[in-house]
């Protein structure tokens, strides 16, 4: 889409990441785009040839509708060329393991199965955490001889941030718990996964708002210590950095005033000092982030200034082809 | 009960924090109300605007009238839970150094719904001469959980099988195996677990099963209460979305989830909305044609003022009443809890 572009601190124009890691959680508060984010990384990387996964954990998948489908399960489902989604359930990722992978089918259906051992599982804690992280190791190794399912790239869509740096802190919450036994040797693999810089990373999504921006730096610094390295990047969706004018009454505002009715006119100005508010917003998130993750923080234009109609398949588009620049280089 | 139960639901992002708040504010402004507000997210915002160091505990509102405020802190209930539930000091350290009680307590967020529904009647509880009692919710349908999925706050104590645990708990009270034990599925079912875990993990699960016994029972006897006061006539679950379409799959995903639990909506709130007749101002196009500095704002204001259209009509219909409040102004500043207040007032007037 014309004028589509992503900017990073360097300057105008994309610096393409020097290398990123196969699994990328995108952390994020509700409601700033994250899982539009997450698609629109995985459209980009799709269209230079990866196979990429957009692995979700919702209560109920959001992503495939987008393509016209329905919800994914836990079954990757390919919604364009290369680009797969698919949804983390408890309940399938306990049967997958046991039965698919340690094939203990038996063992599966008299222990796990039967319902206190199910009602322990949903009930103990940090147990989904672990098979959903167990799962997303699995994805990106063993699942190819298993399953016949091979991705270049998993882009995690983690349920909210809170819960999002719970999981990166995983590891070391159940190393207090001194498993050992089969979760062990998963745990363990895990904390390779999640130890490993060419496997596993994290990029943080944000708004140019109060509250988006406020939480970004509390989830920034707290994920960069679970992680133990900084994160790859961090983004800043619905930017208006490049098209509004830091302006509260612009002159072509002031001259629609006697054209259009006073209600129409007033939410105009509200909008456009909401456009325009959002500049500082983003300022501070760039200056606060400075340094603090290895690419730096990357805008992505608010689509709907841009022509676009909302549709969220739209805006994946139109963000993706700004970030495919982003992918330039990386290894 | 007697107090008035207001929940607020919706997808992340939709201003469920604000309008609980302003809602909150509203309602505390009628004499005679005694009110509280339980958040769930300690956003700066709402601190800032209450200018209050809001805890677990509720603390009074300055300027707010009779308005108490808390933030939930799963971490800080739990511990008081805890306390409340073990009275033994040597007992009450043993629960607080198990290592599955401090996972609970301090890092995972998966319970949410089941802490801030225990919270919820636990101020019924110490609060008699409450009229009204605001509660903001985690994002989307993770926020009812505990109400779909009932089995999952029984699971803490139900079964055999934690029996079965609590006997393996060293040092926790029965030192005889209850009949049978280890005879059969119990056999195979212990040997199981400790294949996938190892002993020692088992043992702390057990130790912790044993010792947080009390905690869960209070803790879901609180649920329970919770969801009956859910379900009485005078209470109200207000669904929330913003001008934007997933906010408006989610509200209509909560009302369905909220129906199987026997539950109605009171009303869905479209929030940030603008005001009817964008669309026929011609001169708005006009404009953006001519002026390349207003053409991505028109152009915003037009592609915003479509989607509110699809919003809107997307959840007509789904709940009892539809709500539409405009932006708030003014939550930055200074002045902001009277914008807030005014926000919530203007909720209140359409709900009525």
């Amino acid at each position: 889409m014309a004028g589509a572009t992503a900017s990073s601190e360097n300057g105008p124009g994309v610096t393409p990441l020097r290398y990123l890691p196969r699994v990328l959680f995108v952390l994020g508060k509700g409601g700033v785009g994250r899982s539009t984010v997450a698609t629109a990384l995985a459209t980009a990387l799709a269209a230079r040839g990866d196979r990429v996964l957009v692995f979700q954990w919702a209560l109920s998948e959001a992503i495939a509708p987008w393509f016209g489908l329905p919800p994914a399960g836990i079954e990757p489902c390919e919604v364009a060329p290369r680009l797969y989604v698919a949804n983390f359930r408890l309940d399938d990722s306990l049967r997958m393991y046991f039965v698919e992978h340690l094939r203990l089918g038996t063992f599966y259906r008299h222990v796990i199965h039967g319902s206190a051992v199910r009602r322990l599982v949903e009930a103990a804690p940090g147990i989904a955490e672990m098979m959903f992280l167990g799962h997303l190791c699995w994805l990106t190794t063993l699942a190819e001889k298993e399953a016949g399912l091979r991705f270049d790239r998993v882009m995690v869509d983690t349920p909210a941030s809170g819960h999002g740096t719970s999981l990166l802190d995983l590891p070391e919450t159940l190393g207090a718990m001194h498993v050992s036994g089969l979760l062990g040797s998963e745990m363990a693999r895990v904390g390779q996964m999640m130890g490993d810089p060419a496997w596993t990373g994290a990029v943080v999504v944000s708004l140019p708002e109060e509250l988006a921006v406020e939480e970004t730096l509390e989830v920034v610094p707290r994920a960069t210590k679970s992680l133990g390295r900084p994160l790859v990047a961090a983004f800043v969706n619905r930017s208006a950095a490049r098209f509004v004018e830091d302006e509260a009454n612009p002159a072509w505002l002031l001259a629609l005033h006697d054209r259009v009715q006073p209600r129409v006119f007033d939410s105009l100005g509200g909008i456009q000092s909401d456009l325009a508010g959002r500049l500082g917003f983003e300022r501070r998130l760039r200056d606060a982030l400075r340094g603090a993750t290895q690419h730096g923080t990357v805008s992505l234009d608010d689509q709907l200034a841009l022509g676009s109609d909302g549709s969220p398949r739209g805006i994946v588009t139109a963000l993706a082809g700004s970030l495919e620049a982003l992918f330039a280089g990386a290894a | 009960m007697t107090a008035r139960l207001h929940v607020l639901l919706g997808a992340g992002g939709v201003g469920k924090t604000t309008l609980a708040a302003g809602y909150a504010l509203a309602l505390a402004r009628a004499p005679g109300r005694r009110v509280g507000l339980l958040g769930i997210d300690p956003s700066r915002r709402l601190k800032d605007a209450l200018a209050v160091a809001l805890g677990d505990m509720d603390a009074p509102v300055p300027g707010a009238g009779a308005l108490r405020a808390a933030i939930l802190q799963p971490a800080v209930s739990m511990r008081r839970w805890a306390s409340e539930a073990c009275p033994d000091p040597a007992t009450r350290e043993r629960l607080v150094g198990n290592p599955f009680f401090r996972a609970v307590a301090d890092r995972l967020a998966t319970a949410t719904d089941i802490f801030a529904a225990a919270r919820v009647a636990e101020w019924a509880e110490h609060d008699p001469g409450l009229t009204d009692l605001v509660v903001d919710t985690a994002p989307g349908l993770n926020a009812i959980e505990f109400l779909t999925r009932p089995e999952r706050v029984a699971a803490f104590l139900g079964g055999r099988l934690i029996s079965w645990l609590r006997w393996l708990a060293p040092g926790a009270g029965s030192t005889q195996a209850p009949g049978g034990l280890l005879r059969g599925g119990a056999r195979r079912v212990v040997g199981g677990l400790v294949r996938i875990g190892g002993s020692r993990m088992l043992g702390e699960l057990a130790d912790f099963f044993s010792l947080i016994q009390g905690t869960f029972t209070r803790m879901i006897g609180r649920v329970q209460a919770t969801e009956r006061w859910l379900h009485e006539d005078a209470s109200q679950i207000l669904v929330v979305t913003s001008v934007r379409q997933d906010g408006a799959e989610t509200a209509r995903q909560l009302v369905g989830a909220l129906s199987e639990a026997g539950l109605g909506a009171r009303a869905v709130v479209v929030n940030r909305a603008l005001p009817a007749g964008f669309a026929t101002e011609g001169a708005l196009v006009e404009v953006a044609a001519a002026d390349p500095h207003a053409a991505p704002v028109i152009r915003y204001a037009l592609a915003y003022a479509a989607i509110q259209e699809r919003v809107v009509e997307g959840v007509r219909g789904v709940a009892g009443k539809t709500v539409i409040l405009p932006d708030a102004r003014g939550l930055d500043g200074d002045g902001r809890l009277e914008a807030m207040a005014r926000i919530g007032t203007l909720m209140r007037g359409g709900l009525e």
